[in-house]
């Protein structure tokens, strides 16, 4: 019900500010998330995070003189539902997307934003993906039109062996145990490939369903006769709280070395079975001196930025300098320029610098790595563990090459 | 050796939770002819009634009401709902029941929220019982295990040595016959449907507190659950238990073995040619246990089709 | 059957098809393409429950096999393979064919139950399938290609894209149609009445089923193929648990035994999703909600409760029925209007957001904001008002559905258009 009273408003604002400044068109942005469906809980904080940044452009004034609009649009968690809205979307005049709770549907969308694009030039529409990983984004499906502003597995599982490395808790035998699909294979090659730097031997590897196990027992008994130090997974949601509390229950002595702990009912489903095991994000608030952001964003949201609400917020903020640049003088939204715009902006998170490569469009940005503590800072889940951060992976150390397989064709300009 | 006990175990224990949320079906089921939808979903509401009971009054409480709350909840959904569409067939019962699992799954969401709950089983359950080469074994799955051992010597007994498993039984083949002997009929299928609700209640209270409790956990378990009762035979005990444990052992020996279609055809000499072909011949049976039950269900289908212990159409 | 009336009827409805998405918004006509879409695949669905008797819970298996077929026709196409556009769903009939006589080969073996609970089984299987068979279905971010243009038409509109949509539901739902008249479809609905009687005519019964399910699964596929021309992508989650329940929802509330049912809700449910589904997180808490009532009130669906007015038409006095059904209305307005209250209030204040503020609150409970008005969550008025609409509204709906129940007494006709045992449906359904 939220939505129909901020859109009414910005609607109302729009109309006052339109018969002062004659045909300025504002900037729309739509949000096509799973908000109903099994991924509904990160679908939320995707939309929560993008409202509150739209909300800070709003309040810094708006854009093409006019406050910028925000749609949710609900996508069920369905690649085809996605598609549906992003035709809902374009009817609704959207000229930038954001989405985050999964790379099937970021796959989807960044397609559709592709063919729209080449049957309408002129009308061009951008996506923000906020959390598809899936390296073909960036790879075969990469597009001008498409920036992703999130890590991808090799920042995770690098930023992961590097820090762990230096604080002494990786140990020469590492685990892969991932989710058969795309994220999961991507790290698995991954921690492949990061034997050699990290100085460890991968005992063995296993790809398993997504979100179908109910029982992970078997799977730590498998772990557990390769008797490694470490155990890499990219696993999420259901898949890392079962595999964490089997191996928490089967007295399996090993580091976890994870990329979504910080997913919330986590910590506190886990237990304690969750202290000092690793995760690599993209921000954490307790990896900043400042509690400036955090408390910004619970003032305006009502709780801290969690799990991905923070990165979120971030690369709205980096819009939001990339349009402060931008002067449309009250005339159409030209989405090219917007981009264009975005792909020389440098924003300053808590944590340090993120860019955009103009290669393939993917950011360059710190990964933070932390580990689950006792008495922390910011609890998670209203327990009292939490995360201290161990180590915040520079961008330019965290960062891979461009993939070749991406092809970019730039605007002519 | 090593990987064979404990894959034993481990498949024992998981195939005994399936028969701890099938055997409620299979009694509703096997008694009315009643194939209920929503059973999963009663297994879910056990979890999240006993969550919310035990966050106030302790663990061992919630596990008592949470059957209490889900059977009564079911003897109301046979009272009040199921005789309005009876008439119209059994398809429109299951229609039903569908539909009322769509309804709670909402409901939850509604209530408890999108993310999974913290439900615990209590520190002093958190022990290990034993230990097998060095991998510690919980206690509490075989608390899990025991509970379903009892829950079907219990039914098995009820069933067929006490005078209310016989009037029962005559209910099912004879409902008219044992109405003219006096027996109420309605109050025997009322008091089976919430026997069998709270069955699955208990499953959900015993089981949400070892796996996450979450909006999705009867979906997820729904489906191999049908899959357990249509391998075993509808409507029998001993049929689904069976089903359970094979269900429960190939998932976990599943997963330590990384044979493929071609694997397989290695042994003639033709692997390569396998390998070139890709797709199905070349995934790993480990990364897709998940869907054994499926494949299981279609050979039982194809060598007897009434399931393992169901009696022909 | 078909009277001069049902004619003029169809001939309006396909009118309006034809002539009015071209002034409607792009969101309309993209809606419009859904709403046709689900309703060929209802028809082809309600072939098999309607006709045959026989329940499937795994119908997406052959709507997402159709969509990929057509989508790597799509693909061949767009490498240059000369292929016309409009033909790409015969790929999807093809595909939903031919695992059809498969699937059907097996579920088939069974009826009943067992019969709803081996096709859900199937479909699981191609969902746990599908995105470990990287070749074919493309992992999970799916296959995706693009319409080409064909003799001058670009396809590149959703107009365009809705016309062909419109003409292939048409020719297919015309051909599901035929089929019910054809002496195979007769013997089909003796399946479904008497399966004992089918064999002793000497028929094989379970090849008969085999077809019969094989033609809905082509149908299926052809209208997942649509899909795909729609989307330009097919994705794993086609074959996902969810599309093959909103089917059977949509069939039901329709109603199965009426040919045209499915098709009404089929429409009803898209529309109402599209309308919905951005306003209210409860949506498909309500969707449930109106199924179950549907199925417990008016077992026969919407296209049930119109077909009995129809058939009695002349018995219809509309001055004595007027009042009571707009009465009923009124009341199954009330009633919506309370659940509905109820519902978004307690997605608010059991939400996270409210939780926070709770914590966070000075003193007792803070107010939450709902429909536009601040409510206070203790006062007792925000709880009398639901339930004084609630209570209303069941009292107006048990006046009302006991003098239609009575008018329809007085006419001879005691199966009347609801359950008489019972009120009338609530809600917006």
């Amino acid at each position: 019900m939220k939505r129909i009273a901020t859109t009414t408003i910005a609607a109302a604002g729009a109309l006052v500010a339109a018969a002062s400044a004659g045909h300025a068109e504002p900037l729309k942005i739509g949000i096509i998330e799973s908000l109903s469906g099994s991924q509904t809980s990160t679908g939320r904080l995707y939309a929560t995070a993008v409202e509150y940044g739209v909300d800070k452009i709003n309040e810094a004034g708006g854009f093409n003189g006019e406050p910028v609009q925000v749609t949710e649009y609900d996508n069920a968690g369905g690649a085809p539902e996605a598609a549906d809205k992003f035709r809902q979307a374009v009817a609704d005049g959207v000229d930038i997307i954001f989405q985050g709770a999964s790379s099937a549907i970021a796959g989807q969308l960044t397609e559709d934003v592709r063919k729209h694009n080449i049957r309408n030039p002129g009308k061009e529409v951008m996506f923000i993906n906020l959390g598809g990983e899936a390296m073909e984004l960036t790879g075969e499906k990469c597009q001008f039109y498409h920036f992703r502003f999130t890590t991808t597995a090799p920042m995770r599982v690098n930023a992961l062996v590097n820090a762990m490395k230096e604080a002494g808790d990786l140990g020469t035998k590492a685990y892969a145990i991932n989710q058969n699909y795309s994220w999961g294979q991507d790290v698995q090659a991954a921690v492949e490939a990061a034997a050699g730097e990290g100085g460890y031997e991968v005992v063995d590897e296993v790809l398993h369903d997504v979100n179908k196990i109910q029982d992970f027992a078997p799977f730590v008994a498998r772990i557990k006769a390769a008797a490694p130090d470490t155990v890499f997974t990219g696993n999420w949601s259901n898949d890392l709280l079962l595999l964490m509390k089997a191996a928490g229950d089967a007295g399996l002595d090993v580091t976890f070395a994870t990329a979504f702990l910080d997913q919330p009912g986590n910590i506190a489903n886990a237990g304690k079975t969750a202290l000092g095991h690793y995760i690599a994000n993209n921000y954490d608030n307790a990896a900043s001196e400042s509690d400036a952001f955090p408390q910004a964003y619970k003032q305006a949201t009502g709780h801290v930025p969690i799990f991905v609400e923070g990165h979120s917020a971030f690369a709205l903020a980096q819009l939001q300098q990339a349009l402060g640049t931008l002067d449309l003088g009250g005339g159409d939204i030209d989405v090219t320029k917007i981009a264009l715009a975005l792909e020389d902006t440098t924003y300053e998170t808590p944590v340090g610098p993120v860019t955009v490569r103009k290669e393939d469009h993917q950011t360059i940005r710190p990964v933070v790595v932390s580990k689950v503590v006792e008495n922390a800072k910011y609890p998670a889940d209203d327990t009292d563990m939490g995360f201290e951060t161990v180590k915040i992976v520079p961008a330019e150390e965290a960062i891979y090459p461009v993939q070749e397989s991406c092809d970019m064709q730039r605007p002519e300009e | 050796m090593e990987f064979a006990i404990i894959s034993t175990l481990n498949g024992v224990t998981y195939g005994l939770l399936l028969f701890m949320v099938s055997a409620g079906l299979t009694l509703i089921f096997g008694m009315m002819g009643v194939l209920n939808f929503a059973h999963a979903s009663f297994y879910m509401l056990g979890a999240y009634v006993a969550y919310a009971v035990s966050s106030i009054f302790g663990f061992w409480i919630g596990l008592i009401v949470a059957p209490i709350v889900v059977g009564l909840i079911g003897m109301a959904v046979e009272r009040f709902l199921l005789p309005r569409v009876h008439a119209h067939g059994h398809a429109h019962e299951l229609l039903l029941t569908f539909g009322l699992a769509l309804i709670i799954e909402e409901l939850i969401k509604l209530f408890f929220g999108d993310f999974p709950v913290n439900y615990q089983m209590p520190a002093d359950l958190r022990f290990s019982a034993f230990s097998v080469f060095g991998s510690n074994y919980p206690f509490y799955r075989l608390f899990i295990g025991g509970v379903a051992v009892v829950m079907f010597a219990v039914l098995w007994l009820l069933l067929t040595r006490t005078r209310t498993g016989i009037v029962v039984r005559a209910a099912e083949r004879l409902p008219a016959m044992a109405e003219a002997l006096g027996h109420n009929i309605p109050m025997v299928f009322m008091f089976v449907f919430g026997t069998g609700a709270a069955l699955a209640g208990l499953g959900g209270a015993v089981a949400g507190a070892f796996y996450p409790t979450n909006p999705n956990m009867g979906i997820e378990l729904g489906v191999i659950v049908f899959v357990v009762v249509v391998v075993g035979g509808l409507g029998s005990l001993k049929g689904s238990l069976l089903a359970s444990l094979l269900i429960g052992l190939f998932s976990s020996f599943a997963v330590g073995l990384d044979w493929s279609l071609a694997g397989l055809f290695g042994l003639f000499g033709l692997g390569d040619w396998a390998r070139s072909l890709g797709g199905l011949m070349t995934l790993e049976l480990s990364s897709v246990s998940a869907t054994i039950p499926f494949a299981l269900m279609l050979i039982v289908l194809l060598v007897r089709p009434a399931g393992l212990m169901g009696e022909p159409n | 059957m078909a009277s001069m009336r049902t004619i003029l009827i169809l001939a309006a409805i396909l009118l309006l098809l034809v002539a009015v998405p071209p002034f409607l918004g792009i969101a309309w006509q993209n809606a419009l393409v859904n709403v046709l879409i689900a309703s060929l695949f209802a028809l082809a669905f309600n072939l098999l429950i309607g006709q045959a008797g026989l329940l499937s819970f795994g119908h997406a298996a052959y709507f997402g096999i159709g969509a990929f077929a057509a989508l790597h026709l799509m693909i061949a196409v767009e490498d240059g393979f000369d292929f016309p556009t409009p033909l790409l769903p015969v790929a999807g009939a093809a595909a939903g064919l031919l695992v059809g006589i498969v699937a059907g080969y097996f579920a088939t073996m069974r009826s009943g139950v067992y019969f709803a609970l081996v096709t859900l089984a199937i479909a699981e299987l191609f969902h746990s399938l599908a995105p470990h068979l990287q070749g074919v279905f493309g992992g999970e971010s799916g296959v995706s290609s693009m319409r080409m243009p064909w003799q001058g038409i670009v396809f590149g509109s959703i107009i365009e894209v809705y016309y062909l949509t419109l003409g292939w539901v048409l020719i297919c739902g015309l051909a599901l149609w035929t089929y019910t008249r054809t002496p195979f479809g007769r013997l089909t609905l003796a399946l479904r009445d008497n399966e004992q009687r089918v064999r002793f005519l000497g028929y094989d019964a379970h090849a008969a089923k085999v077809i019969v399910f094989a033609i809905s699964a082509m149908f299926s596929g052809v209208a997942g193929a649509l899909l795909a021309i729609s989307n330009e992508t097919a994705n794993y989650s086609l074959f996902a648990t969810d599309v093959s329940a909103q089917v059977v929802l949509q069939t039901f509330v329709g109603g199965s035994t009426v040919f045209f049912g499915p098709v009404v809700g089929a429409a009803a449910f898209t529309l109402f999703s599209f309308l919905v589904s951005d306003l209210t997180r409860s949506w498909v808490f309500y969707q449930g909600l109106i199924f179950v009532l549907v199925m417990l009130f008016a077992p026969t669906g919407i296209g049930g409760v119109v077909q009995f007015h129809a058939r009695h038409r002349r018995q219809l006095d509309r001055s004595r029925l007027a009042g009571p059904y707009a009465l009923a209305l009124l009341g199954g307005l009330l009633i919506a209007g309370g659940v509905v209250y109820l519902t978004e209030t307690v997605a608010v204040l059991f939400g996270q957001g409210y939780a926070v503020r709770m914590r966070d609150a000075v003193d007792g409970l803070p107010n939450y904001d709902l429909f536009g008005i601040s409510w206070n969550p203790v006062s007792i008025l925000t709880w009398l008002l639901p339930l004084v609409l609630v209570a209303v509204g069941g009292v107006i709906l048990v006046r009302a559905r006991r003098s239609i129940a009575g008018f329809w007494d007085r006419v001879g006709r005691s199966d009347g258009p609801v359950e008489t045992k019972a009120a009338a449906p609530g809600g917006p359904a």
